[in-house]
């Protein structure tokens, strides 16, 4: 497998979507190659902060605004 | 407003206000990166779901068609205000550009220092800038909010595999944007 294939296919190997031999596949390369294994372990951490991101709440005047449009509409 | 919503509707939009609000909102203020458009964009999602409830056939979550109707509106006012502008390599299914987005160098900060601070957040943030709307919007559901593909795909009125193919595409631009922030031992400011 060369890197190019596997960029391609990281996202697909994330979700689950590729089948036992492609799997095997990547996972050899990751593991052989120094490049494409710190590419998936900066995805990863980039993930992990994502995660524990906060959400930005909802100001609570536009919260009121849609309130008013909900009651006006009865 | 064409005439008084059903008791049930409005009801229904009332909880949907309570559990959603602010994912509509944080998806609206992340796709334009403007607190007054986000606010706009929600504000007008549900006058639209007002007009439009009784149409609405339960094909999907309440929540998840007022995803779609507030990414929709968000989309229109950054048309209608002019800022729209997609980049340069935007849509065009260039995977050489990806493949060299791959090959850039690796974060040198390893993962199990990385913490998620003020400095880190702000990064984050502006590298948000450099994705496209649609690629923020993906990367805001599928990784900020951790909603299945097939759920985002859903409320963004696109195929599963298109939605992987703009994650993909918006991790390997952050993890380029981020590598400055990651070097070397420290954080970088």
């Amino acid at each position: 497998m060369k890197c190019t294939d596997l960029y391609r296919r990281l996202t697909d190997h994330a979700e689950g979507l590729l089948d036992k031999g492609d799997c095997a596949a990547i996972d050899k390369h990751l593991r052989e190659c120094s490049p494409c294994g710190e590419l998936r372990r900066d995805l990863e951490a980039l993930a992990r902060l994502c995660r524990e991101s906060s959400r930005p709440r909802m100001p609570e005047g536009v919260r009121r605004r849609i309130e008013t449009l909900l009651r006006e509409s009865a | 407003m064409e005439g008084p919503v059903a008791a049930a509707d409005r009801e229904a939009l009332s909880h949907a206000l309570v559990e959603h609000g602010d994912r509509l909102y944080a998806l609206a203020l992340r796709v334009s990166r403007d607190p007054d458009l986000a606010g706009d964009a929600v504000q007008e999602a549900f006058a639209t779901a007002l007009q439009r409830i009784a149409d609405f056939r339960g094909e999907s979550s309440l929540g998840t068609w007022l995803h779609r109707i507030v990414y929709n509106k968000a989309i229109d006012l950054l048309r209608h205000r002019g800022r729209l502008s997609p980049l340069p390599d935007e849509e065009s299914g260039a995977a050489p550009a990806d493949d060299r987005l791959a090959q850039v160098p690796a974060w040198s900060r390893p993962p199990d220092q990385i913490l998620y601070g003020e400095e880190t957040r702000r990064a984050l943030d502006e590298a948000l800038v450099h994705l496209t709307p649609q690629q923020r919007a993906v990367f805001t559901l599928r990784e900020m909010e951790g909603l299945a593909t097939d759920e985002v795909a859903s409320m963004l009125e696109l195929e599963p595999g298109a939605v992987r193919v703009h994650l993909h595409r918006a991790r390997l631009r952050l993890r380029s944007l981020l590598g400055e922030h990651f070097k070397g031992g420290m954080v970088a400011s």
